[in-house]
């Protein structure tokens, strides 16, 4: 309870500090904002309303005020280029973005389990050598190359699936996130892997797992019931930072393959200099990051009686 | 559950025939054989790297794949290497058990501990999970836990070191078997835990016939507790015997040094001084050191104070010039909090420590540099206390050149005289510490510290990572030291023995306070405090002992 | 005790051998690439700038190896010219962020207080943006190109090394060797720089390495999304933004610089990874 407690604390800590970082990222950017935001081509009518009605004006301190305050009633901006505000932008654009984060997980994390079982049962051996070369090789591909090789391939080449788009039902989903979800999943599953199997073959050689074997108990009842469950937990932890690295992926694939998600949103609202889209997108992958990382958090004080004190 | 007291079988429980085992290149046992009967407790010595481990872990089954195991290991006449692996599951736990060294690394940190001892039950009885349960909360009662039914409940991150260390043995002992093979048992547990824990043994062998092979470093434990001994080294087995004939006339040359090297066999009064009346030279005034209490943000808003932990508490103590004082104390008992506030570690709450007369706490600059190189320390962990980028005559000219005592060149040349001093060959001045074995890096160590010349030297528990052969080297060491350059030390362990064969006067320590002082020989035949009677009675000393005092 | 335990333990580790072939090969990759970056205007075949319409989106051939792009510039050419931005970036992303985290991590472990308060709340914020993210939010916010891209790198990047150097000076903090430094009156500097440092470095470089590897890859990244390298300019990941446009009819644009940044990125993260098991290596025996 007193951790869970403190957790909460620090996370409302977290929020404050997120909204600051975000509210000053747009105070960033080089020159006049009202400029910045009215765009290259506004006439000085246009960027002197933009000051007034965004409160430009103002001293920092009460515009970040103003930013807080808006924030808590659910506003996080407008965007200049779509002429709405940026909720409804991430209401439309957010569920091709889960739909491919979900999928990537369905294709990741079952065989990244399996290689990491297969290759910590018979450490250095063939194939634990085979899957950590790959494990390694994994992570030195680039997601976009992959992708458009991809869709090059198996989308213009064998004509198997779509090369860019969402699609209409779940079925048509399926199919035209496959490949962004693979080429996501490819460069994730290493990652897996290694931790995985890392820990893993550190707690196959635990103590308490010689003496599990010293008590009578058979190799399998040690995997499952001992090693396992104390190998998942860095795993876990470690899923809270995939989440984030799983964010940065999909704004590229979605570019790649033309997905009509959030990390497409982004990219287009940062090459048309919609900052405050940019603003609140940032804003929203942090929470979502901090959420998930609450709850991995949650996950592992259950599982670990040693977090929970 | 309470087995057969005296067995009818005549053979052999265990017997080892000419077992060897290598690993790759290196053979780490050399044709061993023995044999242990039933009901019997059979002591096996040895120092570090004697393979005593490695034959009871060959006996159960439990050596690495890599392992190369040669030779006949039978068990109640079963044949056991070469058996399957579900023969092997079938076997342990239900007939041989082991206890293991570290307890705390031993238990599953994500289980319950009734839940770890009631599982042999489950696999071996095919009791049920509830039938298990309640075993297993009597066999916490059995192993002395009070509170059975609620210690069941936690996990092993709630219990002490003696308490993880019974839950093991309940495991082990769960399903009755005829064999406990006990793997160091009680060397990671204080004194009078480790005394506990071996009553706790001797009664389970007389109860229930338990045949027990007790491994240890320590003689002084085999020979309270063990009707025979095997002394190993280098792998082999160089002596077995009855524990009397071991202890107290020993054939093997090897038996004859771990024998004489076991602390209190002999006396160290080399460099004793009798202390006439001075100003003492190092003086601790009702010194009280206190680490703060860790408060975190949910603390802060339920307004709960922090709790203070007072390491020390009101402490007196006073050390003459050329004096070897003991501090003597279980784990937690402030003994290096102490070590650490002379040396300026620890900040003093209150009351201050003085060296000739001035308080230590306000020095600066030119008179703090001058209290280093007056008042110098030797650490614990061998490997620990050096630099592992530098090799042994770096670390010792580092002080010399560093205190403007000589320049960087003429350093090396008084560090190499400081290498011979210590009794180690001028080769291993180019070596990492890594490349050193423990007792050489605490001799680089001891070189270290008195490179600066200093006054006061402080031994932290500086033999406790050592074996007995090695500490016995080290304490003729240092007493040869002291005599020659004059020294006053400040000897700190866990162990009376050695405090009292090495030391002329002794302060017990116990929850940051003095609990009594006095000469050391006094302290150890006639103890005064509970405590510390108490602490004499958990020593497992050897019967006869040899004094035999080596005079400068 | 523990000693005991050692030959069990050396004598278990075995793909050693194997180990060390893999590091001299990732070494021998990485080391081609400085070579060929350092003597790209010698070794390179054509000027990677010079436009020649009539060859364009020309295939593989004798005359041009890895084929022509789409105003007929020499793709061999551009590659080899390629890996000097490819490598600077590596270099220029990695090595601010590995200084100042390393001198922040080092004096925020050591002397703890509220500076190291700081420097944790401060991880945990950034911890909580996702890193590619923040990133692209920052060179967006100050404008696409390659300087921004390496601004934006030291302001998120140096945290991470802080934290490790962090970690692992308040490990060594405690141990006897910086004990006896102190206790032999060694002043702050010198334990700091001659006896912490020396002894916590060794993970930052292995982490070093592979961070290289991400940095390389999210600069592709960005120059392929036009948020990093801006073209004309023969950066890989721009390259591959060229040639997805030409991916039907011309194939080599897009998949040469491909390769190449995963051959780079392959001599790096096993260089990085033979490292790291060096390391560990040497601990533990």
């Amino acid at each position: 309870m007193h951790t869970v407690l403190r957790r909460l604390i620090q996370l409302i800590f977290v929020l404050a500090g997120i909204c600051i970082i975000t509210f000053l990222l747009v105070h960033m950017v080089p020159g006049d904002p009202a400029r910045v935001i009215a765009g290259d081509r506004a006439s000085p009518e246009t960027i002197e309303a933009i000051r007034q009605r965004f409160g430009l004006d103002q001293p920092l301190w009460q515009q970040f005020v103003t930013y807080a305050g808006n924030l808590f009633t659910g506003d996080i901006g407008q965007s200049m280029r779509y002429k709405r505000p940026v909720v409804a932008l991430i209401g439309q654009y957010v569920w091709p973005t889960l739909f491919l984060t979900g999928y990537v997980i369905c294709l990741a994390v079952p065989p990244s389990i399996a290689l990491a079982i297969a290759s910590a049962r018979r450490p250095g051996s063939l194939a634990d050598q085979l899957i950590r070369f790959i494990g390694i090789a994994g992570m030195a591909i680039p997601v976009f190359w992959l992708g458009i090789m991809m869709s090059r391939f198996f989308g213009v080449g064998l004509g198997w699936f779509p090369v860019s788009g969402y699609g209409k039902t779940f079925a048509d989903h399926l199919h035209h996130l496959f490949l962004p979800a693979l080429s996501t999943a490819i460069w994730m599953v290493p990652v897996l892997v290694q931790s995985l199997r890392a820990a893993l073959i550190e707690k196959a050689s635990a103590d308490f797992v010689v003496a599990a074997r010293a008590q009578g108990a058979g190799e399998r009842e040690i995997f499952w019931c001992t090693v396992l469950p104390n190998a998942i937990l860095p795993t876990l932890n470690l899923f809270g930072v995939l989440v984030a690295f799983l964010i940065g992926g999909t704004i590229i694939v979605e570019t790649v393959y033309a997905v009509p998600g959030l990390g497409t949103l982004m990219v287009n609202s940062l090459l048309a200099r919609d900052y405050q889209v940019v603003q609140g997108l940032t804003l929203m992958f942090a929470v979502t990051t901090v959420a998930v990382t609450f709850l991995v958090d949650l996950l592992s004080a259950a599982i670990d009686p040693r977090a929970r004190v | 559950m309470n087995g057969p007291v005296t067995p009818l079988v005549t053979g052999p429980l265990l017997d080892v025939i000419d077992v060897s085992v290598r690993f790759g290149n290196t053979r780490v046992l050399k044709n061993v054989s023995f044999q242990i009967m039933p009901g019997e407790i059979v002591g096996i010595a040895g120092e570090s790297g004697s393979g005593k481990s490695t034959i009871c872990r060959g006996a159960m089954g439990l050596l690495p794949s890599t392992a190369e195991v040669t030779g006949e290991v039978r068990f109640k006449d079963q044949a056991l290497l070469g058996l399957g692996e579900a023969d092997w599951a079938g076997l342990r736990g239900r007939d041989m058990a082991m206890i293991f060294q570290n307890p705390a690394s031993h238990l599953n940190p994500l289980q319950k501990v009734g839940k770890q001892i009631a599982q042999p039950m489950i696999r071996h009885l095919g009791l049920s999970a509830s039938e298990a349960w309640d075993k297993a909360v009597r066999l916490l009662e059995d192993v002395g836990i009070r509170e059975p039914a609620m210690r069941a409940k936690s996990y092993p991150h709630e219990l002490s070191g003696g308490m993880k260390q019974r839950v093991m043995i309940a495991a082990a002992i769960s399903c009755a078997p005829r064999l406990l093979i006990a793997d160091e048992p009680t060397t990671a547990l204080d004194v009078t835990v480790q005394a506990k824990i071996l009553e706790l043994l001797k009664d389970l062998n007389r109860q229930r016939g338990l045949a027990i092979a007790l491994i240890s470093h320590d003689l002084g434990v085999l020979a309270d507790i063990c009707s025979r001994i095997m002394v190993m080294r280098h792998g082999e087995i160089v002596e077995q015997g009855e524990a009397g004939q071991i202890i107290d006339a020993p054939q093997h040359p090897y038996t004859r040094l771990l024998v004489d090297s076991q602390p209190g066999r002999k006396q160290f009064k080399a460099g004793w001084k009798q202390t006439e009346g001075q100003a003492p030279l190092l003086q601790v005034e009702n010194l009280r050191v206190v680490f703060p209490g860790k408060r975190d943000i949910v603390d802060i808003l339920r307004k709960r104070k922090p709790t203070p932990f007072a390491a020390l508490d009101g402490v007196n103590l006073a050390i003459d010039a050329g004096e070897t004082v003991g501090i003597v104390g279980e784990s937690g008992s402030g003994k290096s909090t102490l070590a650490r506030a002379i040396i300026r570690q620890n900040r003093p709450a209150s009351g201050t420590v003085k060296l000739d007369g001035s308080p230590i706490e306000r020095l600066a600059g030119r008179d703090l540099l001058e209290l280093r190189r007056r008042v110098q320390m030797v650490f614990q962990n061998p490997y620990d206390s050096l630099n592992p980028r530098m090799t042994a005559l770096e670390t010792i000219a580092e002080p010399i050149w560093r205190h403007g005592m000589a320049d960087r060149r003429s350093a090396l040349s008084q560090a190499s005289k400081l290498l011979d001093m210590v009794e180690l060959p001028a080769a291993l001045g180019e070596r990492k510490p890594r490349q050193l074995s423990g007792g050489q890096c605490q001799r680089v160590g001891i070189a270290r510290a008195l490179a600066l010349q200093p006054q006061v030297l402080i031994a932290d528990e500086i033999t406790s990572a050592l074996d007995v052969t090695t500490q016995a080297q080290i304490l003729e060491l240092l007493a040869r030291l002291r005599r020659e350059r004059a020294l006053t030390l400040v000897y700190i362990s866990h162990d009376l023995f050695v405090v009292s064969s090495f030391c002329q006067r002794v302060y017990v320590f116990r929850s940051g306070r003095i609990v009594e002082q006095g000469a050391a020989a006094d302290v150890l035949t006639s103890p005064k405090e509970a405590y510390t009677r108490e602490l004499v009675a958990s020593l497992h000393r050897l019967p006869r002992q040899v004094r035999e005092s080596i005079e400068g | 005790m523990s000693m005991e335990a050692a030959p069990i333990q050396s004598s278990m580790k075995q793909p050693a051998v194997i180990l060390s072939w893999s590091l001299i090969v990732a070494g021998s990759i990485v080391g081609i690439w400085i070579v060929l970056a350092i003597f790209a205007p010698f070794v390179a075949p054509y000027d990677p700038t010079a436009i020649d319409i009539v060859n364009a989106l020309k295939g593989p051939s004798a005359t041009h190896w890895f084929g022509t792009d789409q105003v007929g510039r020499d793709v061999l050419s551009r590659v080899i010219h390629g890996a000097r931005i490819d490598l600077l970036m590596c270099l220029a992303g990695v090595l601010p962020p590995l200084f100042i985290g390393t001198t922040v991590g080092l004096l925020s472990g050591y002397y703890g207080g509220a500076v190291d308060t700081l420097l944790m709340r401060l991880y945990d914020l950034t911890a909580a943006f996702p890193f590619f993210v923040l990133v692209l939010a920052i060179v967006g916010v100050l404008g696409p190109g390659l300087l921004n891209f390496f601004v934006a790198l030291a302001v998120v990047g140096w945290v991470t090394y802080a934290r490790l150097v962090r970690a692992e000076v308040m490990a060594i903090r405690d141990s006897e060797y910086i004990q006896a430094a102190q206790c032999l009156g060694y002043s702050d500097r010198v334990v700091l720089l001659r006896h912490v440092l020396p002894n916590a470095f060794g993970p930052v470089v292995a982490y070093a390495v592979s961070d290289a590897v991400l940095v390389m890859l999210a600069g592709a990244s960005f120059g392929f999304l036009g948020m990093g390298a801006q073209p004309p300019l023969a950066e890989w990941g721009v390259m591959i933004s060229d040639g997805s446009r030409y991916i039907r009819q011309a194939w080599w644009i897009c998949t040469f610089p491909g390769l190449a940044a995963i051959s780079l990125g392959l001599g790096l993260a096993f260089l990085g990874d033979g490292l790291g098991q060096l390391r560990r290596g040497q601990v533990s025996t």
